[in-house]
Formats: structure tokens, C-alpha cells, sequence
């Protein structure tokens, strides 16, 4: 699975993840608290001018956005038909803006930093119990491992229907799916315990 | 959090994102693909139980977050949480909490077939279309700034094929706990 | 080596998994086998503390395996799934986590890890993703993983059971070249054909513990009746 991150030099990628976090929080503040056109026109001009500085090839750079902007774009006209046009223009412009920073933060931050950062909140939570920390490394990881299996596995189940000469309905892939996936939990455990990973908890 | 439950929800999660990889799968009675991903959040609640259909759920998130694109068509990163709709995705968390509990209350290895069938069915009813729907909405209505009853009129399309996922969703919630029993009893 | 076994026995409920044993272990390489559900992975899964004795107790190397922290240092336990241990995409990943979560600091992961692929002759799996690894390339980096982080006891639960010819030959020799002591569960009698000392299980019972070739001979006329 290729993640989003784009390799680069760009003053994005040398920012740190926790300060381009930080800054994302503080926008999507901002973004709500203006109605103003110039303010909100001005901040799309400037996320899009960060956006596009990252070094992605334009082309690339506008595929990733396609489904978001649309979705965005789809809502503003439906609002067209029953606001006032500057309320659905606003609505545009906020989430534009957001969406182009939020966009140059996924291209210029790796997952192991984002890891690192999310895995660093989450140790407060530890001390009361809630959770592990690591665990948050290890469910990443544990989901990229499975994922590759689990397709194979959906193949394999096809496969065997055609041989069956069964059609192939959620009903009768999904319940198979399920319970081969699930079945494993047990062996996967016992490794993860044997190797001692997990070693402050029951 | 024992290291099996871990391990399950990290395998629900691994599923979820299969089923946003794999193409959609057609119901015999209708000639309409579903299209899986979030029948996968609502077998979740079903098949795991809430706490851990949760954080099946919020693993999936964490994915979509640090720039996997994990959501059905390739989507993912922050920019996916920059969308209008994405009251849709977060509310996936408390429409598993939700489909979760009510599974573990409702439903119960001495009952009939089809007494589990439908406990399981109003378990994804409530959590994957009513507290999902609202989480939605809420959110589409001040980030989109259209109004509650817009926002409501804009999303009720999507209810049907929701409907049609609960049935499924309980149907294949009621297989695996027939072959495969892992919700907690919660009374 | 030294791992005791002091009445130690299992139950759940009402079912006597494992009858209580008393022995004690310090060959270098000692087999166990007998039929499905003899015991014998519960015997096995005593001395890493992943199964704890309902009666009696477990020393290995001086400490009791009611604290099984303190025993996971010494004691590796290799599964009989090759697809189920590797648990991060990416082989050298999986190696260093173990590392890792161990409190080793970053330097001193690489080197371990570099060292581990190095004794294995495992660097051309390294950077390999585990979804492409074959049954034996996974067992062997799941060997690499778990022997990193230096523990002196290797359990072996049925290494080979799913790994074709080729593969098993190369675990086979794997095994027979571990400086560290073995135990090694097998169906595969010609894994622990030569070793010094096998136990051999039947319906939760201890019913024989001599060399290889006794033990075997004691194992074909149980499985025969």
C-alpha cells in the first residue's frame, strides 16, 4: 500500500510534523471565524500556493484532491439552491483552504513521524489505563501486514465458489472472510506475547 | 487491552480497508453493487462487540490520518477530513460503539435464528443509520453551513442502500457468531 | 539450560490438559512429541510462561514463570504458522520492533538487526515484504526476529509442519546449527531422530522420556494401537 507521502526538500518537509499539526488545528479555527471573502479568498490562494510548492507534478497533485474538492464543490451547489450564493461561497472557500493545507501536510509528513506524534499523545492516556502507547505502532503495522492476506484470502474464497459453482454474494464471502481473518487472532497474539512485545500489560 | 483484542480489532480494521480495495459485491435481489467499506463498520459492532469494534473503527481513522489511502477509491490523508461529509467518517466510530452495544445486549446464543437475525438488524439500524446519519448531518450542516434540514434532505438518498447494508451486515453478524461466537454477553 | 518442572500440570475445568510433571531439562537439544492433543504444546507453552501451571510450578534458569516478563528474555518460542509471527509488513521492521519494545536504542537496534540477518545468511530478506516470503523464507525470518534479542532457550512449536521438502531440509539444518538449546515439537520424527533426550506425550501423560531412538520406537506403538 503506497502511502501519500511524496519524498522532497521543500519547507514543508522540513517543518516539523507536530508544528504543521499544530498549524492545521489553528486554521481550521480561523477558517470558521471569518465570513470575510478577502480573508477566506486569501487563505485558498495561500494554502494552494503551499500546496502546490510541495513538488508534486501538477497532475498528481490535483488527482489527489479530486474526490474531496467534488464532494466539496457537490455540497456548495446543492447549498446554491436553497442560501443566500454568499453562504455556499464561504462553505467553498473554508473547506478548500483547509483541504489544500490538509493535503500538504499528508504529502510532506511520513508515516513514521505521524506515528511518532500520534503515539507521543497518546502516552498521557497510558498513565490512566485507557490504552499502550506502542500499541498505536503496532495496530498500524499489524493492519499493513493482514491487508495483502486478507485479499488473497477473498481470492482464494472466490475461487472456490467458481469451483462450487456458487455465485458470489456478501452472504456467502463476507461470513468465510470473517472467521479465516478472525481465526488467526489467536496464533498472532501468542507470537506477539512470546516475543515479550507487549510487556506491561496483563 | 489484552494483546487478542488488540490483535482483533487490528484484523477488523485490516478488513475494513479490504473492503474498500475489493470491488463491490452484488446482492442476488438487487442488480445494485453495495459498496462495502462501510458495511464493514457496521460488522464491526456485530461481529466484535462494542469496545473493540470501536477501536477497530478508530484504527481505520488513525490509517486514513497518517496518510494511508485506505478509503474506498483511494482516498485517504488528512485532506479526506476536509471534506463536508466528514461527519460520515468520524460518526463511523460511534456508529460501531453503538452497533456494538446494542449486539450485546440484544442478541443472545439461546435465541432463534431469526430473533438474532433481527436483534442484530436493529443493531445496525440504529448505530449505521440513525447515530451515523446524525453525526453526519450535524456536521454538514455547520462545515457546509446548510442548515439542519438541508443537510437532512441532502443525505436521506443514501438511506435505502444503507438499509439494504444493515440487512446484510446482520445477516453475515449472525453467521460468523454461529461459527465463530466472539461477542462479549453484556446484560 | 536448566528449566524445572516441579507437579507442574494444566487443567481447564474439568479436563486435564497436562498430568503433572516433575523433570528437569538440561540437554541441548531435546525433542517432544506424541499425537494431536497429547500435551504436548502445553507442555511447551509452560516454559515460556504463555500457559501457566494450574498446580505445581515452572523454573527456568532460576526464576518461576508466574512472572513471565522476567522468562520471555531467556526463552523464544517459534510457532507452527511461518505467516502468523512476522507481524510488521517488512521483514527488517518486524526484526528491529522486538528490538525496539525491549528498550534497545536506535544504534544498537541496526547492529542487532544487521547481526541477526548476518548469522541467518537472512540479508536478502530483509527489506522483503512478508506477504511475498514463501513458508520457509517466513519461518526464517520469524527465527531471526525472535533469536535478536539473544534469548539462550529456543521452543520450536512444529517448525516444519507447514513448510514443503525444501523448506524443511533448510529449517532441519537451521535447527541442528543453533548454538542455543532446543526444544523442538515435532511430527516430523526425522527433526529429532538423533537427539539426546525425547519426551513423549500421550493423552495429557508423560509416558516416555529417553533417547531418540527409544522414545520413537515407544511413540510408533502407541500411535499403532
Amino acid at each position: 500500500m503506497k502511502s501519500l507521502f511524496v519524498e522532497g526538500n521543500s519547507a514543508m518537509h522540513r517543518v516539523s510534523a507536530r508544528a504543521k499539526l499544530l498549524v492545521l488545528a489553528a486554521l481550521g479555527v480561523m477558517l470558521f471565524l471569518t465570513a470575510n471573502f478577502l480573508l477566506l479568498a486569501l487563505g485558498v490562494l495561500a494554502t494552494a500556493g503551499i500546496y502546490f510548492s510541495i513538488g508534486l507534478p501538477a497532475r498528481s497533485a490535483l488527482a489527489r484532491l479530486k474526490p474531496v474538492f467534488l464532494t466539496i464543490l457537490i455540497v456548495a451547489l446543492f447549498s446554491l439552491a436553497f442560501n443566500p450564493w454568499h453562504i455556499a461561497v464561504v462553505a467553498l472557500l473554508r473547506l478548500t483552504a483547509l483541504m489544500l493545507f490538509a493535503a500538504a501536510v499528508t504529502a510532506t509528513t511520513a508515516i513514521a513521524q505521524f506515528i511518532d506524534e500520534i503515539t507521543l499523545l497518546a502516552r498521557p492516556l497510558e498513565r490512566l489505563g485507557l490504552l499502550r502507547a506502542d500499541d498505536v505502532g503496532l495496530a498500524v503495522g499489524l493492519v499493513v501486514r493482514f491487508v495483502p492476506e486478507i485479499l488473497d484470502r477473498y481470492r482464494a474464497i472466490r475461487e472456490a465458489h467458481a469451483a462450487r459453482g456458487i455465485k458470489v454474494r456478501p452472504t456467502t464471502v463476507l461470513m468465510p472472510l470473517i472467521i479465516l481473518t478472525l481465526r488467526d487472532a489467536d496464533n498472532i497474539a501468542a507470537a506477539i506475547d512470546a516475543r515479550g512485545v507487549r510487556r506491561h500489560v496483563n | 487491552m489484552s494483546t487478542r483484542d488488540l490483535v482483533l480489532s487490528a484484523l477488523f480494521a485490516a478488513i475494513i480497508v479490504a473492503l474498500g480495495i475489493l470491488p463491490p459485491i452484488t446482492l442476488g435481489f438487487i442488480p445494485v453493487p453495495i459498496t462495502a467499506q462501510s458495511l464493514g463498520v457496521m460488522m464491526a459492532g456485530v461481529v466484535l462487540g462494542a469496545r473493540r469494534g470501536t477501536i477497530a473503527v478508530l484504527i481505520v481513522l488513525v490509517l486514513v490520518a497518517i496518510g494511508l489511502p485506505v478509503l474506498s477509491g483511494g482516498r485517504g490523508g488528512l485532506a479526506a477530513f476536509a471534506a463536508p461529509t466528514t461527519g460520515f467518517l468520524i460518526g463511523w466510530v460511534l456508529a460501531a460503539f453503538v452497533t456494538g452495544y446494542l449486539s450485546e445486549r440484544l442478541v443472545k446464543s439461546e435465541q432463534s435464528a431469526l430473533a438474532q437475525t433481527v436483534g442484530f438488524f436493529f443493531a445496525a439500524m440504529i448505530g449505521g443509520i440513525v447515530v451515523l446519519y446524525a453525526c453526519g448531518i450535524v456536521y454538514l450542516a455547520f462545515a457546509a453551513q446548510l442548515g439542519l434540514s438541508k443537510a437532512f434532505l441532502g443525505s436521506m438518498a443514501f438511506i435505502p442502500g444503507d438499509v439494504v447494508k444493515a440487512f446484510v451486515a446482520a445477516l453475515v453478524g449472525r453467521a460468523v457468531m454461529v461459527g465463530y461466537p466472539l461477542l462479549p454477553v453484556r446484560s | 539450560m536448566d528449566i524445572r518442572f516441579e507437579g507442574a500440570g494444566v487443567s481447564y475445568g474439568a479436563r486435564v490438559a497436562l498430568a503433572p510433571v516433575t523433570l528437569q531439562l538440561t540437554e541441548k537439544r531435546i525433542g517432544i512429541i506424541g499425537l494431536n492433543g497429547s500435551g504436548k504444546t502445553t507442555f511447551a507453552r509452560l516454559v515460556n510462561g504463555l500457559t501457566k501451571p494450574s498446580i505445581g510450578r515452572v523454573i527456568v534458569n532460576g526464576r518461576d514463570t508466574a512472572d513471565a516478563k522476567a522468562v520471555l528474555t531467556d526463552v523464544g518460542f517459534i510457532f507452527q504458522s511461518p505467516q502468523n509471527q512476522i507481524i510488521l509488513p517488512v521483514v527488517r521492521d518486524d526484526i528491529a520492533f522486538g528490538l525496539k519494545c525491549r528498550g534497545y536504542k536506535p544504534a544498537e537496534i541496526t547492529a542487532k538487526v544487521e547481526a541477526v540477518l548476518q548469522r541467518f545468511s537472512a540479508a536478502r530478506l530483509a527489506d522483503r515484504r512478508a506477504h511475498e516470503l514463501s513458508g520457509g523464507e517466513l519461518q526464517l525470518a520469524a527465527l531471526c526476529s525472535v533469536l535478536a534479542t539473544g534469548p539462550d532457550i529456543l521452543i520450536l512449536d512444529e517448525p516444519t509442519n507447514q513448510l514443503d521438502l525444501k523448506n524443511r531440509s533448510l529449517v532441519q539444518r537451521l535447527v541442528e546449527s543453533l548454538p542455543e538449546s532446543a526444544i523442538v515439537i515435532s511430527h516430523d520424527l526425522e527433526l529429532v531422530a538423533d537427539y539426546e533426550r525425547v519426551l513423549v506425550f500421550h493423552e495429557g501423560i508423560l509416558v516416555a522420556d529417553a533417547p531418540a531412538g527409544e522414545a520413537i520406537r515407544r511413540y510408533r506403538e502407541i500411535a499403532s494401537r
